[in-house]
């Protein structure tokens, strides 16, 4: 085994021997920082570059490059398992499979890394789901540009379109990336023109017309403790919590369909973070769930909202050494103990040349307004969104009326916040 | 202290939670992730503070900003080798920079208040850094416009501004004496139409050190004479001159004349003088106006009009007015046939609600908005030159303005009345009649109120007429000013046009040939002595103090004259309100010591070419452009190409 060095020296960590001890797989400085103020051990294990930093800040740290899995990740866990450390929590998509892994060494439990695996492929996934009985929609896996013109007219076939209809699009997803990224809308053949060769394989799934929301859901011994419902106002753009009451309205059935979920994925403990299409008629359709925290700063949201810190709260999940008593006494009650409503809009700039960054006055002015995190742009000139591209920072939000929340993120859109 | 109106009050409530709710999110967190919580912070100071009464709020955080870590890792983070020299620097940089600066500013405050211990700098030091700081940003202190201050967003501006006043407040303007009392000087100097500022600046001051240079200004305006010694308020003041004998008062008389005509300010107690004057002595009136022969001559053949006209406008609240109506009867505005019978008009006829509304709402309710008005419009018509734009983009109105309270006044009263009556006005524009009525809001939609009345009322409607004559040129292929020109200000601007800018490319055309013509048309070694017969509008590329391109900018060359060192100067009205700018390379206009008339600048007549884009000129007066001088061609040339022109194509 080769040495590992290990920065936990020096600091004083104020922890309670009879919790858990837990390894952070990933650099997040929010979950670092959550985890600091815990009353938990911790350990952040992360690339190289954070070393010094951490050496700096006293943050207990170890060195670990998470490429693909290797012969060395029974290393690492040997490590972790040497340290202490009763279980590790995935920060990012790259670190779920190593999470699996590790935990499976840490928790004596080998069913876990298999178990991330189906969370790393969106593909494979899907299959569990529907052999659980979940409802998913139509989908397929495409090798090559052949394969997407293909699923593109079959799907258009089935909706009894006729030669000239417009089509109704398809979507077309890497297997193993978190979010928004690698995600293309195709509708027509020429779209597929456009779809760089390395991209492939790909996960094809029909379009589904209809309402799209995340659910973040805090698991321990096989139960929900906490599920949170967020709203989409427009995908990719803008998020709030706690949702609409319209949206609300479904709970119980969300609840009923986490339950699926949990069941079919034989998810015992930690957080998941699922994402859902609720047609006209009331069907719940699955679309895809990440084993680790959400992008778009929907903890942070949580936090403003409810006053509980959404990592602290993972810590809590995947900590088998956490006590019934400290979960119910740790999360709040769901909806009703909400404060007010917290959301978040990430701009993409509108125009093609912009030379500085303006917050709309609108924005500023308004009662819910709260901060943003945009930067004054590097470059004049603005590359061409290709997929759903990334936003170049988020506006936060903060109010009572949801309705008003919803209808403001939205008017965001019509803004420039680069001009 | 200003009250602040419910608007603002909300504005600064909602800034002041949104900071409260960055520093708590900033100075709770652990401290290896405070970095990625200061941005936020940043922002939330910079909207914080430029709220009236916004750095009130915030300095009391100002003694933790280091403990916190808000300069760690910045050059902000010690404060001993900060260097006051560079701070003017910073403060035209970007939003969260100057919001880092403006934080330690209140750090150094804080430090020389003795609110904070700091082991790199004592309180005097940072008593003598606040000092010198001041002292070299005191055009931020004192907020006078310039092109390149418009074009930064305002609130940037506003929150140095704010937060310099603060700290002055704080350590006194005793510190700053001199610099401010020259800066008073100069600014008076050009006899603006608004005061406000000035005089602000001077109350400060007096406030501060009684005995200072400062004095003259302050005695000017707050005990200008023997019976206003103890500043004993305007009812006090009245009873005063009731008691006094005739020649007491015409002692009182001469002495307001005095204060009057060196400083350009009248005091409150003057309107009162005046007014009591006109009840009891109207003969002492010229005295007590400061009148030569020909402001007396001026008065006598329109004493009837005169006397209304203070009946209707000079209040303690209105004093300026005295020094409006001083220069309207030297200049001699009322043998303009139109101006007194448009005068007598103005003064009874109706003024529409939302005209009224506008006035009460920007001036206040303490006199009627007619008043207001009235006041304004004998300044306008007798200081032409000390209209300002404000903090406006709108040269061009104001500069029209100018023009026609100088060159046409009848036509300026008529637009007045038909905007204060109608509530539009019309003008033609190649022969077809545009009017403001129906009219989007151009340049000035958000007008900044920090205007005299005339502008504030007729603005709104020139700018839009403007606009629309922009709309209507901008397929011609061709610069726009040539055909607005003359038909927004009038037939005597002249028909020739030269511009040495191609408006597509941004190229420099042909420059040679331009300065050549502007010399046979306005140079009198060159154009056969002519004087400029009508002031006529020009335009100048604005350059920074280190001769970077700012903006085109609009003025209006008042005459070209030897200068009293022997060299040709151009003489030029700027309706920035601020004469004094430094465009690089040596070119600093002068606004007197040079020849100039109040309200005018001036440039030795090469310096004004290097920055010269586009100009009127009468195209049958020929003049002798072959006859410039190559070589002086040539160093105006590479003025402008090593100013404005730079990175331009140069013909």
């Amino acid at each position: 085994m080769s040495k590992v060095e290990l920065t936990v020296k020096g600091k004083k960590q104020d922890f309670d021997r009879s919790k858990g001890f837990i390894a952070l797989l990933g650099w997040s400085l929010n979950a670092i920082e959550a985890a600091d103020r815990f009353d938990r051990r911790y350990v952040v294990v992360a690339p190289h570059w954070a070393e010094e930093f951490c050496r700096e800040n006293e943050i207990p740290f170890i060195p670990w490059d998470f490429e693909r899995l290797n012969e060395r990740s029974f290393e690492i866990a040997q490590l972790l398992q040497d340290l202490g450390v009763d279980v590790c929590i995935p920060l990012y998509e790259e670190t779920v499979e190593w999470a699996g892994a590790i935990n499976s060494v840490l928790l004596d439990q080998p069913r876990l890394f298999g178990q991330a695996l189906l969370f790393r492929d969106k593909s494979l996934m899907k299959r569990r789901a529907q052999l659980g009985g979940i409802r998913v929609g139509i989908f397929e896996e495409a090798h090559d540009k052949g394969d997407v013109i293909r699923f593109l007219r079959r799907v258009n076939q089935t909706l009894l379109k006729l030669e000239g209809d417009p089509n109704d699009p398809i979507h077309m997803k890497a297997f193993d990336k978190a979010g928004c990224l690698g995600h293309r809308v195709i509708r027509t053949p020429d779209d597929v023109d456009n779809v760089p060769d390395h991209e492939f394989p790909a996960l094809l799934e029909s379009h589904l017309d209809g309402w799209e929301f995340a659910v973040e859901a805090w698991i321990h011994n096989g139960k929900i403790r906490f599920l949170n419902i967020s709203e989409y106002v427009t995908l990719g753009y803008s998020v709030f919590v706690p949702a609409t009451p319209e949206l609300e309205q479904y709970r119980d059935q969300i609840r009923g369909e986490i339950e699926k979920l949990i069941k079919t994925f034989d998810i015992d403990f930690g957080f998941i973070h699922p994402e859902y299409f609720v047609t006209k008629d009331n069907v719940m359709y699955f679309g895809e769930v990440a084993y680790r925290p959400p992008g778009f700063k929907v903890f942070e949201l949580l936090e403003r909202a409810y006053g509980f810190n959404a990592y602290q709260g993972m810590i809590l999940a995947f900590d088998p050494k956490s006590t019934e008593e400290e979960i119910e006494a740790f999360f709040p009650r769901e909806v009703v103990d909400a404060k007010g409503h917290a959301g978040c809009f990430g701009v993409y700039p509108r125009r093609r040349v912009v030379n500085e960054l303006q917050i709309p006055k609108e924005t500023e002015e308004h009662d819910y307004f709260e901060f943003h995190e945009l930067q004054p742009p590097l470059e004049q000139k603005v590359t061409k969104r290709n997929a759903f591209g990334t936003h170049w920072g988020l506006v936060y939000f903060f109010g009572d009326d949801a309705h008003r929340m919803r209808d403001l993120l939205k008017a965001q859109e019509e803004l420039d916040f680069y001009v | 202290m200003t009250t602040l109106s419910n608007d603002a009050r909300a504005a600064l409530d909602r800034s002041h939670k949104r900071f409260e709710r960055a520093w708590e999110r900033f100075s709770q967190a652990r401290p290896f992730a405070r970095a990625g919580h200061l941005p936020p912070l940043l922002d939330a100071s910079m909207s914080l503070l430029q709220q009236p009464g916004g750095v009130q709020r915030l300095y009391p955080h100002a003694i933790e900003f280091d403990a916190l870590g808000v300069f760690a890792g910045s050059d902000w983070s010690e404060p001993a080798a900060l260097r006051p020299e560079l701070v003017s620097g910073t403060f035209a940089g970007k939003a969260p920079i100057i919001a880092v600066e403006l934080l330690s500013e209140l750090r150094i405050l804080a430090i020389a208040e003795g609110l904070l211990d700091h082991p790199g700098m004592d309180a005097t030091q940072a008593r003598g850094f606040l000092e010198t700081l001041l002292a070299l940003n005191l055009a931020r202190l004192f907020p006078r416009h310039d092109e390149a201050d418009r074009t930064r967003p305002a609130q940037q501006t506003r929150a140095i501004t704010l937060t310099l006043q603060f700290i002055v407040e704080h350590i006194g303007y005793a510190s700053v004496l001199d610099a401010v009392v020259q800066e008073a000087e100069s600014m008076l100097a050009q006899r603006p139409i608004l005061v406000q500022t000035i005089c602000h600046m001077i109350a400060e001051l007096g406030r501060s050190e009684p005995e200072s240079r400062a004095k003259p200004l302050f005695d000017a305006l707050f005990r200008p004479s023997a019976a206003t010694a103890d500043d004993p308020g305007v009812a006090r003041y009245q009873a005063h001159l009731s008691a006094m004998t005739g020649e007491e008062i015409e002692a009182e008389a001469h002495t307001f004349a005095r204060h009057l005509s060196t400083t350009g300010l009248a005091s409150a107690y003057h309107a009162v003088l005046i007014r009591h004057l006109r009840g009891v002595a109207p003969t002492l009136l010229p005295i007590a106006l400061a009148l030569s022969s020909t402001g007396r001559d001026a008065m006598l053949s329109y004493q009837e009009l005169v006397l209304r006209l203070i009946d209707e406008a000079v209040y303690p609240e209105t004093a300026q007015a005295v020094y409006g109506l001083h220069a309207l009867l030297e200049r001699g505005a009322l043998y303009f046939p139109p101006v007194p019978r448009g005068l007598w008009r103005q003064i009874v006829h109706p003024i529409r609600k939302e005209v009224q509304i506008k006035l009460r709402e920007v001036y206040g309710p303490a006199k009627p908005p007619r008043v207001w008005l009235l006041s304004g419009l004998i300044q306008v018509l007798g200081q032409p030159l000390g209209i300002g734009q404000g903090d406006n983009p709108t040269c061009q109105s104001a500069r029209a303005l100018s023009l026609w309270a100088q060159s046409d006044p009848g036509y300026l009263l008529q637009l007045l009345l038909w905007a204060t009556r109608d509530g539009a006005i019309v003008m033609s524009f190649e022969g077809e009649a545009i009017s403001s009525k129906h009219l989007d809001a151009a340049l000035a939609g958000d007008l900044h109120t920090e205007l005299d009345p005339i502008s504030l009322i007729l603005v709104p409607h020139l700018d839009r007429i403007y606009g629309e004559m922009w709309r209507r040129v901008a397929d011609r292929g061709a610069d726009g000013h040539r055909w607005i020109n003359p038909e927004f200000h009038g037939w005597w601007v002249q028909r020739g046009f030269a511009i040495c800018v191609d408006i597509f490319s941004g190229a420099v055309i042909d420059f040679d040939a331009f300065i050549r013509r502007f010399h046979a048309n306005y140079h009198p070694y060159y154009n056969g002595n002519q004087p400029v017969i009508f002031p006529q509008p020009a335009g100048i590329a604005s350059t920074t103090p280190h001769g970077e391109f700012v903006g085109w900018h609009a003025i209006t060359i008042q005459r070209v004259g030897l200068g009293p060192s022997g060299e040709m100067r151009v003489y030029f009205n700027n309706p920035n309100n601020e004469g004094r700018q430094d465009w690089g390379g040596g070119v600093v206009t002068s606004v007197t010591g040079q020849g100039e008339i109040p309200g005018e600048s001036s440039l030795s007549f090469d310096q004004f070419c290097s920055r010269l884009y586009l100009f009127h000129y009468d195209p049958l007066e020929q003049g002798e452009p072959d006859a410039v001088d190559a070589q002086v061609l040539a160093e105006i040339a590479h003025a402008a190409a090593t100013s404005w022109a730079a990175g331009r194509a140069f013909n």
